[in-house]
């Protein structure tokens, strides 16, 4: 059960997620996206084993974006009539007003909360397997992806060599965070210098492994849809649709 | 026996120079030939094994005239990715010609090339990992292999191929000398199985043995450069003191002294820690232990890395500027002064890094693997650089694989294993003790084989 979203086709899930991310931006009240948020947390936690810190880390900040939508809208609100129900310093805050704050930030929370499932249940490679197969990707972008994910720490390894001997030349860290920013575009020229090579070196290779960039016939690894995804989907529309509904089953 | 691959008066150019790579070039290889091309850096030898498996002149542009014929059909009649899976190839860099995570499914990547069935793919990787003996990696992640397992693993890509011919691009170039041997002994024993052609490239060819039955060199010159025994500089004082170096991980404390104006040569089996040894020297990673004196030269394996300014003249000078202008004339820099670092030629960017070096003061020079896939030319031009130093005072710690080099070149070695100096040995030892060298994945120099037959 709680290897569900895992195992789930990473392509389905994607069209999943597009599809609800494009019914919520349709929804202005703040109760849609705060149910639907609750909702995919409770899926989440139901049927994915996901490392709850890694999840917190990765959303503080969005937790922090959406507290400044919420304090903004609030604070810098168009004049608007009617009733303050609530009074911060010499801020006056309409019912419209309150409305219009937690619309935006739930809207931030529950898009984000979206997003991190859908990151931190699928495994990049299978997901462009899965791009491939069930959605046509070409196989010349597929690849280019895949083999730029072997590159990463390659690239990593020469980023950090670089900087040791640029330090040993005398470049020391610099403090000031702009600054420092500046110096790395010294580190880069070389690795970008390199990373064209390697580039170039790999293409080479693929080609002469027979690599046309034509669609395959066969795979050796087949990602399957099956009823996995069927009862997803089901469950995610169930939950979609009754957080959009629920102006008829709330008041 | 009938050609597989022939060439009828080739010239060949890239497009924006002018120069002709290739000129009226003719040769054949026939079916079950070992051949191998040698010749200096930029005479065409990739070029040429480029134009045999079709990957020139589409993918340069390039101007090509003449006749290329691949198993007796015009080249040009092969449709693309078809030429590829009967003339197979293994590349120099055993980090750059993977595109998947593991070993299984890089080899099952080129099946899906070719259009195989998968109900046969599984049979065919199991065929080819017996094949190859290397049925115990069939699930590992790539990235972490060695080196040498690396290159065979493309090799076994290009295996699974079944092609009628392979080629080499200097596929020893990046490993040890033990690790070079196994490679060759294997490659060998697989070619006896398969009855491939084989065309290699290759620039040293002493680990070869009697592998190739044909040799073609590319040489138009026809200078050789062989490098002379250097006599020692070594002064009196001693230049350069280390005292129980050691990190917290890998490296276990190091302790040795080098003399002015010494040639140390270090080596070991690839990861042994090497290159951690010489970082920890210069400070470039955390480590405890005293460094006397503590400003160092140092040289990585691309000498680009150093570079922070956009001209000759500014790089040299970039920390210090101690003697400049001798310093420029001597390394032969004065005429390029004005250009870019990045645009100058490999041997040309290493001549910079060393005179920033010394510019900046730092007599003591470390250098990391200066002569991997380095031609005989390009050795030449390093042997002369660090000697013409050498007896200028300044004392070099050179990493390096290639034995050859070391024995022409060295006053004394230090030999790693595992993290651990084994210890400081003069050199003349060193050849001598065979079980000594093959402990830290070495072969006896072959200079030195031919100097004792001639006293026999």
């Amino acid at each position: 059960m709680r290897s569900l979203l895992h195992r789930m086709n990473p392509s389905v899930k994607f069209l999943l997620i597009t599809v609800c991310m494009f019914t919520m931006a349709f929804f202005f009240d703040p109760w849609t996206p705060l149910i639907f948020c609750v909702g995919v947390l409770l899926l989440q936690v139901l049927f994915s084993q996901v490392d709850w810190k890694k999840w917190t880390l990765f959303m503080i900040p969005f937790f922090i974006t959406a507290f400044g939508y919420f304090w903004t809208t609030l604070v810098f609100a168009k004049e608007s009539s009617g009733p303050i129900i609530w009074s911060i310093g010499s801020v006056g805050v309409t019912e419209i007003q309150l409305d219009h704050a937690l619309s935006l930030s739930f809207r931030v929370l529950a898009f984000s909360s979206l997003s991190m499932l859908f990151a931190l249940t699928t495994n990049p490679v299978t997901f462009i397997l899965s791009l491939m197969q069930q959605l046509k990707l070409s196989p010349k972008i597929a690849y280019g992806i895949l083999v730029g994910f072997q590159f990463l720490p390659v690239i990593k390894d020469e980023f950090i060599q670089i900087q040791q001997a640029q330090r040993l030349r005398g470049m020391f860290q610099k403090k000031n965070a702009l600054q420092r920013l500046l110096a790395s575009r010294l580190v880069l020229i070389p690795l970008l210098a390199g990373a064209v090579r390697k580039a170039e070196r790999s293409a080479f290779a693929m080609e002469a492994r027979g690599f046309t960039g034509e669609p395959r016939s066969s795979f050796f690894r087949v990602i399957t849809v099956g009823k996995v995804d069927a009862l997803l989907v089901a469950l995610f529309l169930f939950v979609l649709v009754l957080s959009c509904t629920n102006t008829f089953w709330l008041s | 026996m009938h050609d597989v691959i022939l060439f009828e008066q080739v010239n060949f150019r890239y497009p924006d120079e002018d120069k002709w790579i290739l000129n009226d070039f003719s040769f054949s290889v026939q079916k079950g030939s070992k051949l191998v091309l040698t010749g200096p850096s930029g005479c065409g030898k990739t070029t040429l094994l480029y134009l045999c498996n079709r990957l020139y002149p589409d993918n340069c542009d390039g101007v090509l005239t003449g006749n290329i014929k691949l198993f007796g059909k015009e080249c040009s009649s092969f449709i693309p990715g078809e030429i590829n899976h009967r003339i197979a190839t293994v590349f120099q860099d055993p980090d750059a010609q993977f595109c998947m995570q593991t070993v299984e499914e890089e080899l099952a990547f080129t099946l899906e090339n070719l259009h195989v069935k998968r109900e046969e793919m599984d049979k065919r990787i199991t065929e080819v990992l017996a094949l190859t003996n290397l049925s115990e990696f069939r699930y590992s992640i790539i990235q972490q292999l060695s080196g040498g397992q690396k290159q065979q693993i493309a090799t076994a890509c290009a295996l699974i191929m079944e092609p009628e011919v392979l080629l080499l691009d200097e596929p020893i170039a990046h490993l040890d000398p033990y690790t070079a041997k196994k490679y060759v002994q294997w490659l060998n024993l697989l070619q006896k199985k398969r009855q491939m052609t084989i065309v290699a490239i290759e620039h040293r060819l002493d680990l070869w043995g009697d592998f190739f039955d044909r040799n073609i060199s590319l040489n138009k010159s026809d200078i050789a450069f062989p490098i002379p025994q250097r006599l020692t500089s070594m002064q009196l004082d001693t230049s350069f003191e280390v005292t129980k170096v050691e990190t917290k991980t890998f490296l276990k404390p190091t302790s040795f002294s080098l003399q002015r104006g010494e040639i140390a040569i270090l080596a070991g089996p690839n990861g042994s820690g090497k290159s951690t040894l010489l970082k920890a020297l210069c400070q470039l990673i955390p480590n405890s232990g005293v460094v006397e004196p503590a400003f160092l030269g140092y040289v990585p394996q691309s000498p680009e890395f150093l570079f922070l300014t956009k001209a000759v003249q500014d790089e040299v000078t970039y920390g210090g500027g101690y003697d400049v202008d001798n310093l420029m004339d001597r390394l032969k820099l004065v005429e390029i002064a004005g250009s870019h670092p990045f645009s100058i030629s490999h041997g040309q960017k290493r001549r910079v890094a060393i005179a920033a070096m010394l510019c900046d003061g730092r007599e003591v020079i470390l250098m990391d693997e200066p002569t991997s896939g380095q031609d005989a030319a390009a050795l030449y031009e390093l042997f002369q650089l660090i000697d013409e130093r050498a007896r200028a005072g300044t004392t070099f710690l050179i990493v390096t694989h290639d034995m050859e080099f070391a024995y022409r070149l060295a006053d004394s070695i230090l030999l790693m294993e595992g993290g651990s100096l084994t210890g400081k040995f003069p050199a003349a030892d060193v050849w001598e003790n065979e079980q000594l060298l093959l402990d830290h994945h070495l072969l006896p120099p072959k200079g030195l084989m031919r100097h004792e037959k001639s006293f026999a």
